[in-house]
């Protein structure tokens, strides 16, 4: 479980994150969604121990992230993996490299990248064929790059997996390959998902529960039906924006 | 006109202080900006050098690195130190016209082994080496692939910087070496060529200078300026903001501090000379 409490963080002398409560159950598909801005991915770099906030608490699975030491934070990290906006896939490395990095450095150090069955499996999970390893990430499409990326979050088979907006820059059948790709993985793998959007199609097709953050803060939660029902107007504002 | 008032008492305020004062703020403002930088290079250097109590996981990579920044920029390095050489020996041949030719060799070898094999070839490998190792840092910093490895649980500084550190010290010995022999060569050819001067004259000159204090000095020059290269590149490309731009301001910012750096590394290392000379 993720237990965040009252997190606050400033970033150019604005409060990105301010006063943030959440809990993030076991097995649960979570969407935050919310207006650019609104520190949906800071809060995701704060779970993974990549920002410290200034003030609040962050919990995984009981572990303190902000007061984790350098053994803590492997120990946290080794239990989340994370699928970042732009996929980040090292450049100077083959997809099947890129993805055997989601394994530890003595498993690495077993087989070979492209003939690894863990990697091999991975990428078939991602439904790409197993040529694609010995591609370099320059020479595949954004949808490939995506998918490489997300084979790379699973094949550790971490407790929690983190996206980061894993639909932008992609066209609509892609983004809706990737979707499609997320749901079923939530189904096979049953990992913790928390998936940052502001696609809210995408929000409500993912979602077993949906988080709208707006200035820093939780402005509504629940379930895809509860939210659509939710009479606060700026959760209405940004389910059905008007373009007057 | 409410745009107009705040620019005069923008103005105001500015004229009214008076230029001693703003220089002193300018120069505190570099100050700290520099010694901000000698704390974070420094932290990072530790880090490095705590890296190299691992080494197993990086060996595969270190050799990767030595190979781009070694192999790789050995043909441009003997071609200035071939020219070099052959420069030396043309302007002493030309300066020296009251003593014996042989001065010539003496000449080539104490300015290869001293200064300009280990310099030059520095020098090249700062445009060559650390611009490139800046920019890929740099990019890997704005395209979050930094963060992506320490998501996985990787240490950059185990992974990115101390295999580059290691191969540029390393690499620096051979490239230093190779350097010096284009540069001694080149300097007999243009001598027999150019000065009417006999290979005896020519090798009882180098011999004349030649000690091996010179030639570690050379190497130990060498090393450090291979740490240097390496170091700063990674340090600089680890500070990169703001995309495609920023990424060309690292690449420009690392050529210049890693030059600045090497001149300073060069006159602090001189006096090192006369102690084992």
């Amino acid at each position: 479980m993720i237990q965040i409490r009252g997190l606050r963080k400033n970033l150019n002398d604005k409060w990105v994150l301010d006063g943030l409560d959440l809990d993030i159950h076991e097995g649960m598909s979570l969407v935050i969604m919310g207006p650019s801005g609104t520190g949906k991915s800071v809060l995701l770099k704060h779970i993974v121990g990549l920002f410290d906030p200034d003030e609040g608490e962050l919990l995984v699975e009981g572990m303190s992230v902000p007061k984790a030491n350098g053994r803590q934070i492997r120990e946290i990290r080794s239990q989340i993996s994370y699928v970042f906006q732009n996929a980040a896939l090292f450049d100077s490395l083959t997809a099947g490299q890129n993805i055997q990095l989601g394994l530890t450095p003595d498993e690495c150090r077993k087989y070979d990248a492209h003939l690894d069955p863990r990697v091999i499996e991975a990428v078939e999970h991602v439904n790409l064929d197993s040529d694609v390893l010995r591609l370099l990430p320059a020479e595949l499409s954004g949808g490939m790059q995506k998918r490489v990326a997300i084979a790379r979050a699973i094949v550790g088979r971490q407790k929690y997996i983190l996206y980061d907006e894993p639909t932008t820059g992609l066209d609509p059948v892609n983004a809706n390959v990737i979707n499609r790709l997320i749901a079923r993985l939530q189904g096979e793998i049953g990992a913790t998902s928390v998936i940052v959007t502001h696609d809210v199609e995408s929000a409500f097709y993912l979602g077993d529960r949906i988080v709208l953050m707006f200035d820093g803060r939780v402005q509504a939660q629940g379930t895809p039906t509860e939210l659509r029902e939710s009479p606060d107007p700026i959760v209405q504002e940004f389910l059905h924006p008007k373009l007057t | 006109m409410a745009r107009e008032s705040n620019l005069t008492a923008g103005e105001g305020r500015l004229g009214s202080e008076r230029p001693p004062v703003a220089w002193v703020r300018r120069i505190g403002r570099a100050g700290l900006a520099v010694t901000r930088h000698i704390g974070r290079a420094g932290v990072l250097f530790g880090a490095t050098m705590l890296a190299l109590l691992h080494p197993r996981d990086h060996v595969r990579e270190t050799f990767r690195q030595a190979k781009a920044i070694g192999i790789d920029s050995l043909p441009l390095v003997l071609l200035v130190a071939t020219l070099s050489g052959s420069i030396l020996a043309q302007q002493s041949g030309y300066q020296f016209t009251d003593l014996p030719l042989w001065i010539v060799g003496n000449a080539v070898a104490a300015g290869m082994l001293t200064e300009l094999a280990p310099l030059l070839s520095a020098i090249i490998m700062a445009g060559r080496v650390g611009a490139g190792i800046g920019a890929e840092l740099g990019t890997m910093k704005v395209t979050d692939q930094l963060d992506a490895l320490r998501t996985l649980g990787r240490d950059p500084v185990g992974e990115l910087i101390m295999p580059r550190v290691v191969a540029g010290a390393i690499m620096m010995i051979p490239i230093v070496i190779l350097a010096n022999i284009a540069g001694i060569w080149s300097g007999w050819i243009t001598g027999m060529a150019m000065l009417d001067m006999s290979t005896h004259d020519y090798v009882y000159g180098v011999r004349n200078y030649y000690h091996s204090a010179a030639l570690i000095f050379s190497l130990v020059k060498g090393v450090f300026f291979g740490i240097t290269i390496t170091f700063i590149g990674c340090y600089v490309g680890l500070q990169a903001e703001g995309g495609a731009a920023g990424v060309g301001r690292t690449a420009r910012n690392t050529v210049v501090a890693i030059i600045v750096a090497l001149m300073v590394l060069d006159v602090v290392l001189a006096p090192l000379y006369k102690a084992v000379g």
